[in-house]
């Protein structure tokens, strides 16, 4: 699991991950817990996950000024 | 609390995400960030000569490092390092400004940042003139001096000459025109690009050559609208460059404007506003932050090569950009070290302490995303105020530290993760007294964000939670 906090565009990131698909990397929305959203991902590699989703959101022009952390979410 | 979130939620992001997002504006962002590599470098370079050469005459009576093999042979080398980054920082920027602006419209970057360098070069100075008066001639070597090409009488000589740009005309002070030309006649080029006003090759041509000659056409009108703009402007305003009437009509005003308190504390309060409500602060405010305050911090690093502190205080600015850095946002924006520090001293919530002692490390080095998220800061009613209030205090007391002379003004570029009390000992070209007014801001706010740590012990982690969802 990763999680994402971001106050803003919450929608917007929850399409967005929801949405990606690398082949070996995919993201299920799972909940989401005051500013922070919990996505399910396909990989065991949840560093590597975080980073596919920082990178998505960044290049959108609406994450680009987005101050949020993305992050491996160990259960 | 939570009605004051709703309604800047409601009026404010939107416009902070429409300023963040404007491509122009994010293009001129970049281009500041574009020359970092360059500035970084020429700020190192500057920084050494300042330690080696700057700060031992403090401690030791006739110390001259000029004289010291070795020692000598340092500075001359940062020389080099200076004149190809910080001496030429405007030609610099004006590249990166097309680059990124082409970018923006999705054109040839190159082409680009070639048009905009050129369009606005097109208008400095290539000549030099410089007058020595005072003197006694005889008249044969005044004969000797005007046979030579250059102007004299008995009691004054002017030497001048074409085919030489003044330095001046390349360094921070190119800023404000490079933005207005290389703006102009970088749209002007994309523009054409975008309409396909172009000369079109068939596909057996290289890429790369077809790319160039399809930018030809854009790029010669856009620097022939540029040479006209300033073949008219040299009749309107005779005897000055568009680049000194940008300096004395827009940049100067504008740079002093800046370095009022009122704009300060502006900048500060909405730098803060938009962490809190997780927009990238610096980000969005880069115009204003890297464009006006960064302009006038490399002015102030040219300044400190030439004539060191002293120089600085006379001609220099107060506050710059890394200002900002030195005296407010220790630990990160928000002074959070300051908080982390409170944390670990008053705060009963195991949740609270968690997270300080997590983010001890990161925030020695200015990063403060783990406590800023991990508490959170963000959207957090009960720390909005002293997240706030902290750094409106911290940039006061650095701010009249500096214009009272109790310390001298920032006058280098450090890398923002520097150590705090390192930070502001190094970009004030190693004046002690630097991280003592660093500390004296630390303490009061120190003395803001105790009584909110002390008041969230009362708090429920899960009352929390609730405001923020």
């Amino acid at each position: 699991m990763i999680e994402i906090s971001s106050p803003t565009q919450q929608d917007r990131i929850i399409d967005l991950l929801t949405a990606i698909d690398t082949g070996d990397v995919t993201f299920t929305f799972k909940e989401k817990k005051g500013i922070s959203l919990y996505f399910d991902t396909t990989t065991d590699d949840l560093e590597q996950a975080a980073k596919i989703a920082k990178r998505a959101i960044k290049a959108e022009p609406w994450g680009s000024i987005l101050y949020f952390r993305s992050v491996p979410h160990h259960q | 609390m939570n009605a004051l979130t709703l309604w800047l939620e409601k009026y404010f992001l939107p416009i902070a995400g429409k300023i963040g997002g404007q491509k122009h504006l994010v293009a001129l962002r970049d281009a500041f960030i574009g020359t970092i590599p360059a500035t970084m470098a020429g700020s190192v370079a500057v920084m050494i000569n300042a330690l080696i050469r700057d700060l031992p005459p403090q401690f030791f009576d006739g110390y001259d490092g000029n004289s010291i093999p070795i020692i000598r042979e340092i500075i001359g080398i940062n020389g080099f390092v200076w004149n190809g980054t910080l001496a030429i920082a405007g030609l610099i920027f004006v590249f990166s400004w097309g680059y990124n602006l082409a970018k923006a419209y999705g054109v040839n970057e190159l082409s680009g940042g070639i048009v905009s360098t050129a369009a606005t070069i097109a208008g400095v100075t290539f000549a030099f003139s410089g007058t020595l008066s005072g003197l006694s001639l005889d008249e044969a070597t005044v004969t000797s001096i005007n046979d030579a090409g250059w102007a004299a009488t008995a009691s004054e000589i002017t030497a001048g000459g074409w085919g030489w740009i003044p330095l001046g005309n390349l360094n921070a002070n190119l800023f404000f025109t490079a933005m207005i030309i290389g703006f102009v006649s970088t749209v002007i080029f994309a523009k054409l690009m975008l309409a396909n006003i172009t000369i079109k090759l068939p596909d057996s041509v290289p890429p790369a050559v077809s790319t160039a000659f399809a930018s030809i056409i854009p790029a010669t009108i856009a620097l022939y609208v540029a040479a006209l703009f300033y073949f008219v402007f040299a009749k309107v305003v005779p005897g000055m460059t568009f680049l000194e009437w940008t300096q004395n009509t827009i940049a100067l005003p504008l740079l002093g404007l800046s370095q009022g308190f009122g704009a300060v504390i502006l900048v500060t309060l909405f730098v803060q506003l938009f962490w809190f409500f997780g927009i990238h602060g610096p980000n969005v405010l880069a115009p204003i932050l890297e464009g006006v305050f960064g302009v006038a911090q490399i002015d102030n690093v040219n300044l400190f090569q030439q004539g060191g502190t002293e120089l600085v205080i006379e001609k220099g600015y107060m506050w710059v950009r890394g200002s900002f850095d030195a005296y407010s946002w220790f630990g990160g924006s928000g002074g959070t070290i300051v908080l982390i520090i409170a944390i670990i001293m008053f705060s009963k919530r195991k949740d609270y302490r968690t997270v300080a002692n997590l983010s001890v490390g990161p925030g020695i080095f200015n990063i403060n995303e783990p406590i800023m998220f991990g508490l959170p800061i963000v959207l957090n009613p009960l720390l909005f105020f002293p997240f706030l209030l902290a750094p409106v205090v911290s940039v006061s007391i650095g701010y009249f530290a500096t214009i009272a002379g109790l310390v001298a003004p920032v006058s280098q570029q450090v890398a923002w993760v520097t150590p705090p009390f390192l930070l502001s000992f190094l970009a004030t070209g190693a004046d002690w007294r630097a991280p003592i007014v660093t500390l004296v801001a630390m303490l009061a706010s120190f003395v803001i964000w105790a009584p909110f740590v002390m008041a969230a012990n009362k708090v429920e982690p899960e009352s929390t939670e609730e405001n923020q969802s």
